[in-house]
C-alpha cells in the first residue's frame, strides 16, 4: 500500500517540484520534449480570466486527452490501487471527503487533499507554495536525473510496457521513449482544463442575470466583500471582470492549533524561513467549495457554518495571525447564515470531458 | 512502517543538503506532500529542542494537619436580588434546540435563604513567601448547552485548564486577562480538548465565547491551594490554612469584592460572612 502511493504520489510529485527552493540542474544534453500537436485554447468559463500557460508546454490535443487518461489510470501505482484521482475525486470536487487522504490517515500533521479545480490559476502549488508554479514543476524534479533516481524508471518502464500509451505518447509529443517529465507535462495540461466558473454567483455578477442568486446569496456576497462586514474579499478577492478568490498570497489565521495553542504545522514558513510566514497558508479559491468538505489546510472543519463560524470567532490566536483576521462578532445570525448560502452559490460547472475516461 | 522509515531518512538528508548520497528530492516531497510532515516537522522539532529547560521547583512549604486552620462561611445577598433575565439564544438555532424551557442568565443566583451562588473566595493575602504543591488534576470547563459549565472557576497558577466542547456546535473560548496572556481558539464539534495553564495570579479572568455573544466564565487564579467557589447556598470552606493572619476576598461577577481579616489560631476552625447589598 505505502509503495503505491509513493509511486503514485511520485507522480504527483514530478509535476510538483520539491521542497527545495533550488533551481534544478539539468544535463545539457537533455531535450525539453514539445508537445507536437495543434495548439488549443483552453476557454475559460464565465467569471473566470484567461487561462495562463506556460509558453514550454502549450496545451495541444493530445496531450490534455494522455493527461486526463494518465490522471485517471491506476496502472501508475506499482499494485494498481492509486491514481491521482484517488485523492482530487472530480465526486467530491477534485479534492477527497478524507480529513487525510489514505496514507497518511492519522498521522500528524498531515493536510487535507486540495482540489485541483483551477490550480491553473494558482501562481504557487500546495498549501504552502513550495512549489513554484505549474509549469516549473513539470520542470522540477524532471531533468535531474539524481532526483529522479528512485521511481520515475519503474513508472515509465510500465507505461512503456502498454502499447496503447505507447502510440498516445508517439502522437501527443513525437516518438520517443516515454518519460515521466511528458507524463506530467500531460497532466499538467489537462489540469489547466479543469476549470469551474459559471456558477449562479457568476452569472449574478458577471452574466448580469440577476435572477441567478437567491436573496440570501445576493445578501451573503455583500457581507463577503464588505469590510466593515466579513472582510473576506480582502484575500479572496472578487475582481471587476472575474474572481479568483484568492490573492494568491499565504496567510495566518491560526487553523491547525494542538491542545497547548502550538501550531501542529508551520506551512509557508517551512518554504522561506521568514519568521512572518509561520503557520501561513496560500488562500483558497473556495470554486465549489461546498463539494470540497473537510475545510483548511488540515480538514480540521467539517462544514461551511464551522468555517464561518471559525472567521467569527476571529480564528485561533498565535502572535502570527493576519491582522486582517479579527473576531467578526458584530454578524448577526443572518449574515452569518449568509454567508453559507453565499458560498454554497460557487458551485460552477465543470467542463463535460474532465472526468474519467469511459 | 516504510513510510514512517522514509521520513526519517529524508529528513537525515534534508539536514546533511548536498550529500551524495542523499535520497531523492522527489522522495522527500511526495512523503511531504502526503504526510505534510517531511517539510514542517523538522523545524517543530527544533522549536521544541530549543525550549529552555524548566526551573526546578522551590521547596514545598511543610504544612503541620495537626494544626491547620479551617476558615468556613456564606456569602450572602442582603436585599432585593436582581429580576431572572432569560438568554436569548435565538441567533443560534442549534443552542436554542439544547434547551426545553428557558435558560437564565447566571450572574446573579441565590438560594432562598440569600446565599449567592457563584462567589469566589480565596485567600488575598497572608501566605507570601509561602510554596504549595502543585496541582495535579485539571480545572475543568465545558461548553455545553452553548453556556459555559462552570460560570465560575478557581485555579492554580500553572494547573492545567481543560477546556473541552459538548455541544454540536462551534465556540471559541477566549480569557480577556490583564496580567496573563490572552488567547482564544474554536472547538468546532467534536474537537479535541485544549489544555493550557495561566502563569500568574489573576482575580477574576473573564471568558467569552468569540461566537455567541451570551457566553460568559469568571477564572481566579491563584498561587495557593486556599479558594473556592460558593454553590446554591453560598457556603464556603478554606481548610489545612496554617496558623496565621490572613485577608480572605469574596468575589462576586455583578456586586464586586469584599474582605476580611482572620486571625487563625492552630487547630482553629472560625466562621465568616460575606454580605453583599443588593439594589
Ligand atoms: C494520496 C493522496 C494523493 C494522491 C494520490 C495525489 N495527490 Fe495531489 N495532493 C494531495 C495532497 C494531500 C496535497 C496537498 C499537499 C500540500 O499542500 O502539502 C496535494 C496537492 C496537489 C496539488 C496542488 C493543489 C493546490 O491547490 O496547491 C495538485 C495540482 C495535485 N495535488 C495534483 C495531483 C496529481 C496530478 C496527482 C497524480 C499524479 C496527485 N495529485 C496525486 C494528495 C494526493
Ligand atoms: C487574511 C486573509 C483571509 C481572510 C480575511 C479570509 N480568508 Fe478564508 N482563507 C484564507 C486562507 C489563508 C485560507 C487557508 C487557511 C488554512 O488552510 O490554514 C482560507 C480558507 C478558507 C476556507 C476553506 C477553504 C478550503 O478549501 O478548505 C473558506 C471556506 C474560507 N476561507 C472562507 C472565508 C470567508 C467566508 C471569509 C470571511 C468571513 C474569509 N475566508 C476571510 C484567507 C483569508
Ligand atoms: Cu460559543
Amino acid at each position: 500500500m505505502r509503495t503505491i502511493i509513493l509511486s503514485a504520489a511520485l507522480m504527483a510529485a514530478a509535476i510538483f517540484t520539491s521542497c527545495s527552493t533550488k533551481k534544478p540542474e539539468y544535463p545539457a544534453a537533455e531535450a525539453t520534449p514539445k508537445p507536437l500537436g495543434a495548439v488549443v485554447e483552453i476557454k475559460a468559463p464565465l467569471g473566470l480570466p484567461p487561462v495562463p500557460v506556460p509558453a514550454g508546454n502549450p496545451p495541444t490535443a493530445e496531450t490534455i486527452a494522455l493527461g486526463r487518461k494518465l490522471f485517471y489510470d491506476k496502472r501508475i501505482s506499482v499494485d494498481a490501487t492509486i491514481s491521482c484521482a484517488s485523492c482530487h475525486d472530480p465526486k467530491f470536487g477534485f479534492a477527497d471527503a478524507k480529513q487525510f487522504s489514505d496514507g497518511v490517515g492519522g498521522k500528524k500533521g498531515g493536510r487535507n487533499a486540495p482540489t485541483v479545480i483551477n490550480s491553473a490559476y494558482s501562481t504557487l502549488q500546495f498549501w504552502d507554495g513550495r512549489a513554484p508554479s505549474l509549469e516549473k514543476q513539470a520542470e522540477g524534479p524532471m531533468g535531474n536525473p539524481v532526483e529522479m533516481a528512485h521511481n520515475a524508471p519503474d513508472v515509465e518502464k510500465k507505461l512503456s510496457a502498454d502499447p496503447v500509451y505507447r502510440a498516445e505518447f508517439d502522437k501527443a509529443f513525437g516518438p520517443g521513449p516515454i518519460t515521466y517529465e511528458k507524463a506530467s507535462m500531460a497532466m499538467a495540461s489537462f489540469e489547466r482544463t479543469v476549470l469551474s466558473g459559471n456558477s449562479p454567483f457568476d452569472r449574478y455578477l458577471y452574466g448580469g442575470d440577476k435572477k441567478a442568486l437567491s436573496a440570501g446569496a445576493i445578501r451573503g456576497l455583500a457581507v463577503f466583500r464588505d469590510a466593515k462586514k466579513g472582510n473576506c474579499a480582502v484575500c479572496h478577492s472578487v475582481g471587476e471582470k472575474d474572481a479568483l478568490f484568492t490573492d494568491n498570497k499565504f496567510h495566518n489565521l491560526g487553523a491547525g492549533m494542538d491542545a497547548k495553542g502550538e501550531l501542529t504545522d508551520l506551512g509557508r514558513f517551512a518554504v522561506t524561513n521568514q519568521e512572518a510566514d509561520r503557520g501561513a497558508f496560500r488562500t483558497s479559491m473556495l470554486r465549489d467549495i461546498a463539494q470540497t468538505a473537510p475545510y483548511m489546510h488540515d480538514g480540521s472543519l467539517k462544514t461551511l457554518k464551522d468555517v464561518v463560524d471559525f472567521y467569527v470567532g476571529g480564528g485561533n490566536s498565535n502572535p502570527n495571525r493576519d491582522k486582517e483576521i479579527k473576531s467578526l462578532d458584530h454578524l448577526t445570525k443572518q449574515e452569518r447564515a449568509d454567508l453559507v448560502t453565499f458560498l454554497e452559490s460557487l458551485t460552477g460547472e465543470l467542463p463535460s470531458n474532465v472526468g474519467p475516461v469511459q | 512502517m516504510r513510510t514512517g522509515a522514509l521520513i526519517t531518512v529524508a529528513r537525515k538528508n534534508r539536514a546533511a543538503k548536498g550529500s551524495a548520497a542523499r535520497l531523492s528530492l522527489i522522495t522527500i516531497c511526495v512523503l511531504a506532500a502526503l504526510a505534510a510532515a517531511g517539510c514542517s516537522g523538522e523545524k517543530k522539532t527544533e522549536t521544541a529542542a530549543s525550549k529552555p529547560e524548566e526551573k526546578a521547583a522551590p521547596a514545598v512549604t511543610k504544612i503541620d494537619p495537626a494544626t491547620a486552620a479551617t476558615v468556613t462561611g456564606k456569602v450572602k445577598l442582603d436585599g432585593k436580588r436582581p429580576a431572572k433575565k432569560s438568554i436569548n439564544m435565538s441567533e443560534e438555532a442549534e443552542c436554542r434546540r439544547l434547551h426545553k424551557g428557558a435558560v437564565y442568565e447566571e450572574s446573579v443566583v441565590a438560594g432562598a435563604d440569600g446565599g449567592l451562588a457563584y462567589a469566589f473566595v480565596y485567600v488575598k493575602s497572608g501566605l507570601e513567601g509561602k510554596t504549595f504543591e502543585a496541582a495535579k488534576e485539571p480545572v475543568k470547563i465545558d461548553q455545553r448547552g452553548c453556556t459555559f459549565q462552570p460560570r465560575v472557576l478557581g485555579i492554580r497558577v500553572g494547573q492545567t485548564l481543560s477546556v473541552s466542547n459538548s455541544d454540536p456546535v462551534s465556540h471559541n473560548i477566549h480569557p480577556m486577562p490583564k496580567d496573563n496572556r490572552e488567547w482564544n481558539q474554536q472547538q468546532p464539534p467534536q474537537a479535541p480538548g485544549l489544555e493550557r495553564e495561566f502563569a500568574r495570579p489573576e482575580v477574576m479572568i473573564p471568558v467569552k465565547c468569540n461566537v455567541h455573544a451570551w457566553m460568559r466564565s469568571y477564572i481566579g487564579v491563584v498561587d495557593h491551594p486556599y479558594f473556592a467557589v460558593t454553590g446554591e447556598q453560598g457556603v464556603f470552606e478554606l481548610k489545612g490554612l496554617p496558623p496565621g493572619e490572613y485577608t480572605i476576598e469574596a468575589w462576586q461577577e455583578k456586586y464586586g469584592t469584599l474582605e476580611q481579616k482572620v486571625t487563625l489560631a492552630a487547630s482553629a476552625s472560625q466562621a465568616i460572612e460575606f454580605k453583599f447589598k443588593g439594589e
